[in-house]
């Protein structure tokens, strides 16, 4: 008989005679990485759809007068001074009054009787991704907002301004979540374990007596741990898909998840996730182990 | 340099088997249960340890196995200071020795095969081997029908003849006995001594604490009272 057929016939043992408190500590596991995974998924699907809003970004600068050549190329250089731009359009009145009517396409005899002039001259300016995030958005939407001439910047602010407040409460719900929900499965598989110790004091004490070495001992404790991380990961990750699928499927056709592409974790993320889970499960019973076994 | 584990892993080198010099042990608040004991058992040696309930037999038993530590003074097993060893060098050892205590240490919700192969199986015997130890064993102390029983449904005596079938299972080196027929009649009694006689013969060192006379009385061996903490007397048994 060789150290692993001892252990596992030793793991085998224990999960048989505490096989109530190990489904509820699974279960435990379970809902936790359940919890945190779906609140991560809609995070990270968030910061897709964050991403992807921002590809159509575009800050547009009315303007007092149309500017003549000299003044476009004045305020072009001024522009590019904040930071470097995607694209810098300047849009005539006559380009302006054109683009609505072409908007409004068969109610366009509505503007018949208004003037050419009647709106004002404008600048589109499209920013470098990397110039994407709501405070940079809003500190060059302020500096174009002084630039000699301008009347008013627009770029959707009370929109974006909401979706990136919803993100950061977001990231918070994640992150505190995520840390609770650790600290619950960690103590639940530390308790656990603590509780098989104690219910098995005399054999444990008997194996010392007998001969029995400290990795014998712990071992088995500690695959107790890695089986509950990685059951409890898998269980947890199956059920967020199970939910996924569904939502999915109930949702599909127009409403207003459509307005959104959702994915489901990659495969990498996966294994993190699982990784992560077996990792902190083993952290709880090692530790239980190191307090309580005394060895 | 040899190091100690590997020591450790050597069949136990020399004569001496047990040396203690001045041992002392004593329990809170002022409880003296052994004082300056000295004494050493050669190796290959069945030696009797006797006195009255108090006297410090199991206390003395418990230091050899490191179970306690001792106060003061110097225990030796097989030449190396016991109470230094740890770890992997202390199980190695511990697996050498066989010790079937007072009470019994059984686990009662398991069989009476589970208990004997526990010793067996620390040291990673082959499940064949720890089979038939076991049965070879309960075949000699007349337990065969107990085989598959938890040792919580036997009585005291048959419970007394699992944890010495346990202690002699690994087939030790060094083997130490704490009342061994305290709750048996003379034949089992008689069958018991067997057991252990048959394994002295095949080179095991015993150390039996008892206050039968009847097991030590007609021996050739070596005999050591405790009276009150410290030694009374040395002495050999009347058969010659």
């Amino acid at each position: 008989m060789n150290f692993w057929f001892a252990v596992i016939r030793q793991t085998g043992r224990n999960l048989r005679q505490t096989w109530s408190s190990q489904l509820m500590t699974l279960l435990t596991v379970s809902l936790s990485v359940l919890i945190f995974a779906f609140f991560s998924l809609i995070y990270s699907n968030m910061i897709g759809a964050g991403d992807r809003l921002s590809d159509e970004l575009s800050l547009i600068v009315y303007l007092d007068d149309e500017p003549g050549p000299a003044m476009q190329e004045q305020l072009r250089r001024k522009i590019q001074n904040f930071d470097d731009v995607e694209a810098i359009r300047f849009i005539s009145r006559e380009d302006a009054y054109q683009r609505f009517a072409d908007q409004l396409g068969e109610d366009s005899d509505v503007l018949t009787d208004m003037p050419k002039d009647f709106l004002p001259a404008s600048i589109e300016i499209i920013p470098l991704k990397s110039l994407r995030g709501y405070n940079q958005i809003k500190l060059f939407s302020e500096y174009l907002d002084k630039l000699p001439g301008t009347e008013k910047v627009q770029y959707g602010q009370e929109w974006i301004e909401r979706f990136y407040h919803f993100i950061r409460l977001l990231t918070i719900v994640v992150t505190l979540s995520g840390a609770l929900l650790i600290l619950t499965a960690t103590f639940m598989v530390a308790y656990t374990i603590r509780l098989t110790i104690l219910g098995r004091q005399d054999e444990l004490e008997l194996l010392k007596l007998v001969g029995a070495t400290n990795n014998y001992i712990q071992t088995p404790f500690l695959i107790e741990g890695i089986l509950q991380g990685l059951m409890g990961s898998v269980t947890g990750l199956l059920a967020l898909f199970v939910l996924f699928q569904w939502i999915s499927i109930r949702f599909t056709g127009p409403g207003i998840l459509n307005l959104f592409q959702f994915d489901f974790f990659s495969p990498g993320i996966l294994i993190f996730i699982i990784f992560a889970s077996i990792s902190l499960c083993s952290l709880g019973s090692y530790t239980s182990i190191r307090q309580f076994l005394k060895i | 340099m040899e190091t100690q584990e590997n020591l450790v892993h050597q069949e136990f080198p020399g004569n001496t088997m047990i040396e203690m010099i001045k041992v002392s042990r004593s329990y809170p608040p002022d409880i003296q249960a052994l004082s300056n004991i000295s004494f050493s058992v050669e190796t290959g040696e069945m030696f009797f340890l006797i006195g009255r309930s108090g006297a410090g037999k199991t206390t003395l038993l418990k230091l050899i196995c490191n179970m306690e530590m001792p106060s003061n003074g110097l225990i030796e097993v097989a030449g190396y200071n016991i109470n230094s060893l740890k770890g992997k060098d202390l199980a190695l050892l511990r697996q050498r020795i066989g010790v079937a205590y007072q009470d019994f240490k059984l686990l009662n919700d398991r069989t009476v095969a589970e208990n004997i192969a526990i010793a067996m199986e620390v040291s990673y015997k082959k499940p064949r081997a720890i089979r038939q130890r076991v049965v070879d064993l309960l075949d000699q102390l007349q337990l065969n029908s107990k085989h598959d029983l938890l040792t919580g449904e036997l009585s005291r005596g048959e419970q007394q003849r699992v944890a010495l079938a346990r202690s002699v299972a690994n087939s030790p080196r060094l083997i130490l006995v704490d009342e061994p027929t305290g709750n048996l009649d003379a034949t089992t009694t008689e069958k018991v001594m067997e057991l252990l006689t048959r394994q002295n013969k095949a080179g095991a060192t015993i150390v039996i604490a008892t206050h039968d006379a009847s097991i030590y009385e007609n021996s050739n061996n070596r005999i050591m009272e405790l009276r009150d903490g410290v030694i009374h007397s040395l002495t050999r048994g009347n058969a010659q």
